[in-house]
């Protein structure tokens, strides 16, 4: 249970009010978004996953809205807000309960009322740079406090991206395996079907109207689809567009037609995900799988190394790190480098601090595009316990 | 906690019916104690029993949280609003009424999708081209999210639906539906179809006996379940 009883509380609040004067003194805006959110905001992007865990209400005038589940995208709002350009950068820090269902129940490791305290940094350019400030602050402030065992996991689903990039398989395979990346059971499923012959199967779609659109290529694949309707008396209802069905059964055809993934290409993938190395060790594993199979994959490792290279810099010791090639975080929405921080007597499965970068978040407050963004934050609750695991 | 069991009972309609005839084949007679109109009764031949007419969805939750001891319900229900069912309810038997399947639908006219893996792609698409999550209107949440959860599907919204679903994507308030049926044909005049499969069918429902395991049993209560059980044969 969270902040059951004064004192817990009022060690809570101290030991936040530290970590947030290192945030300051690091130049960090202190912001205090609001605890009731739009739900829209949060559930369009996050998705089923995320709203099953969110307490989402109606209010009486018919709004929905929710406790946020957490304070990035709160933050990525108040920024958008205030600045409304993509070219726009801030650094701000944040201390205040998130809530969250616990399907499993509530307890010491996963409260359903927590209190975040974390650090987002926006519209720095210099990817690596901006990263290790985050890791390095992130660091600095958990030192600060009095942690001193602790491990940290990284990930960058940038080296994968790049690996599926570097693959001869079509485009459509490419991003199914992109979006399943952090879901491992479907993920195998999904290489799996691709590796068979044949690999792809879309058993119920009629076979005749795959042909026609197959042999008449010139004509207008809408217009085809329409007939096909007409002729078997189905009403065209719905937001979804025969745009969007003529898409999707144009690449059905070249999927069709699409060589299965070979032995070895999948070998590479399966390899490559089973990387989980100290920093410098899983880099040159890296190197040494690519090439073993011919690839260079040169722009993503020369940023992992760049980016080792400003950790070393920033005093980071290389030491505490490994590389997990499969881990891109918990949540689905980062898009490069991950992190997490493992204090030593907790269980893997509740790091006390994560972070990374998530470049397509301020979309969902309104940017038009992409704006550079690193964050993070540190689980409080977690972080009491593991001195009290530790003084034990 | 009285000494009595409780068995909780539809409080309406056709279920009603159907429950008391159920019990009856097993020489249970089911009889309102008290007004026509009153939520309490008995069972002829067995004493200590209380029972308690109460609407499904109170059924389920009752035996959720131990207020009562049995209760008559479709599984869908108790499968919808309890998590976790092994630790709070144990199915004794299928009662044999009460059919329904709770289906996965979509417009006819997605003649591209007919699996599970098919509504992934699609929402991949309408995520792109709508900048929205493609929805999913029903009134079963829980059995939805997982069901497209051990697909692999996150690119989708819930709307909620307290009514009639199968009317909803025709207006266009969600682009398919989670709900249940028993012949299809409603499906069929709002140009709906069922996923191919075991990919469209999320369960097949019938209404259960069931004991709650958050109660606390007693040996009188006990006694009297065992009483009741051996005349379904269980």
């Amino acid at each position: 249970m969270s902040a059951e009883t004064a004192r817990k509380f009022q060690a809570l609040e101290d030991q936040a009010q530290n970590i947030l004067s290192v945030f300051c003194a690091s130049d960090y805006e202190t912001v205090v978004p609001s605890i009731i959110q739009p739900a829209d905001l949060f559930l369009d992007f996050v998705g089923e996953d995320l709203r099953r865990r969110t307490y989402v209400f109606t209010d009486p005038e018919g709004s929905e809205l929710c406790l946020r589940p957490d304070l990035t995208i709160p933050t990525c709002d108040l920024h958008w807000q205030r600045y409304g350009r993509t070219s726009a950068s801030g650094r701000y820090c944040y201390n205040g309960p998130a809530f969250r269902f616990q399907p499993n129940g509530d307890d010491s490791y996963h409260p359903r009322e927590f209190r975040q305290v974390g650090i987002e940094f926006f519209g720095n350019a210099q990817y690596e740079a901006a990263e290790t400030e985050v890791l390095a602050l992130i660091i600095k402030t958990l030192k600060s406090v009095g942690l001193q065992n602790f491990k940290i996991r990284i990930g960058d689903i940038g080296i994968f991206e790049a690996l599926l990039g570097a693959l001869d398989i079509p485009t459509r395979w490419r991003q199914r395996l992109k979006s399943q990346f952090c879901r491992p059971n479907a993920f195998r499923a999904a290489l799996k079907e691709m590796s068979s012959r044949p690999s792809v199967t879309f058993e119920g779609v009629p076979e005749d109207l795959l042909r026609d659109i197959n042999e008449l290529k010139s004509r207008n694949v809408e217009q085809i689809i329409f007939q096909y309707l007409d002729r078997h008396n189905i009403e065209f209802i719905g937001a979804r567009s025969v745009y969007e069905i003529a898409q999707n059964l144009t690449a059905m055809i070249e999927d069709l037609q699409g060589e299965p993934i070979s032995v070895a290409k999948r070998e590479l993938l399966e390899s490559y995900l089973n990387v989980d190395a100290p920093v410098r060790a899983a880099g040159a594993r890296i190197r040494d799988l690519m090439r073993a199979n011919g690839l260079s994959l040169s722009g993503a490792l020369e940023i992992y190394d760049r980016r080792l290279k400003n950790f070393i810099a920033s005093d980071i010791d290389l030491s505490r790190l490994y590389f997990s090639a499969n881990f891109g975080g918990r949540l689905g929405y980062y898009t490069g480098f991950v992190f997490e921080v493992h204090a030593t007597g907790l269980d893997f499965n509740v790091p006390i601090a994560g972070g990374g970068r998530y470049d397509k978040l301020m979309r969902v407050v309104g940017a038009n595009a992409d704006v550079p963004a690193v964050g993070a934050m540190i689980h409080t609750e977690r972080l009491l316990r593991a001195f009290e695991v530790n003084q034990l | 906690m009285s000494e009595n069991l409780i068995i909780g009972v539809p409080s309406k309609g056709r279920l009603t019916e159907q429950t008391g005839e159920a019990f009856s084949k097993v020489g249970l007679h089911i009889s309102k104690t008290g007004s026509e109109r009153g939520y309490h009764g008995k069972i002829s031949d067995i004493n200590n029993v209380e029972v308690s007419f109460i609407s499904t969805a109170e059924i389920a939750n009752s035996l959720k949280t131990g207020r009562i001891h049995l209760g008559v319900v479709g599984e869908d229900l108790i499968r919808e609003e309890i998590i976790g069912v092994n630790d709070h309810v144990k199915f004794l038997k299928k009662l044999d009424f009460g059919h329904v399947d709770v289906v996965v639908a979509v417009p006819d006219c997605w003649i591209d999708v007919w699996r599970m893996r098919d509504v992934e792609i699609a929402a991949q698409i309408y995520r792109r081209h709508h900048h929205r999550r493609m929805s999913v209107a029903t009134k079963y949440i829980n059995l939805t999210r997982q069901h497209f959860m051990c697909h692999g599907i996150s690119d989708y919204r819930i709307v909620e639906s307290l009514g009639a679903t199968e009317d909803i994507p025709m207006t266009g308030k969600a682009d398919m539906i989670v709900d249940e049926t028993s012949t299809g044909a409603t499906l069929k005049t709002n140009n709906l179809r069922i996923l191919n499969g075991n990919d469209g069918v999320i369960l097949r429902s019938e209404v259960n006996l069931i004991a709650s395991k958050t109660v606390e049993w007693t040996p009188e209560t006990r006694a009297v379940e065992n009483e009741i059980l051996s005349r379904f044969g269980i």
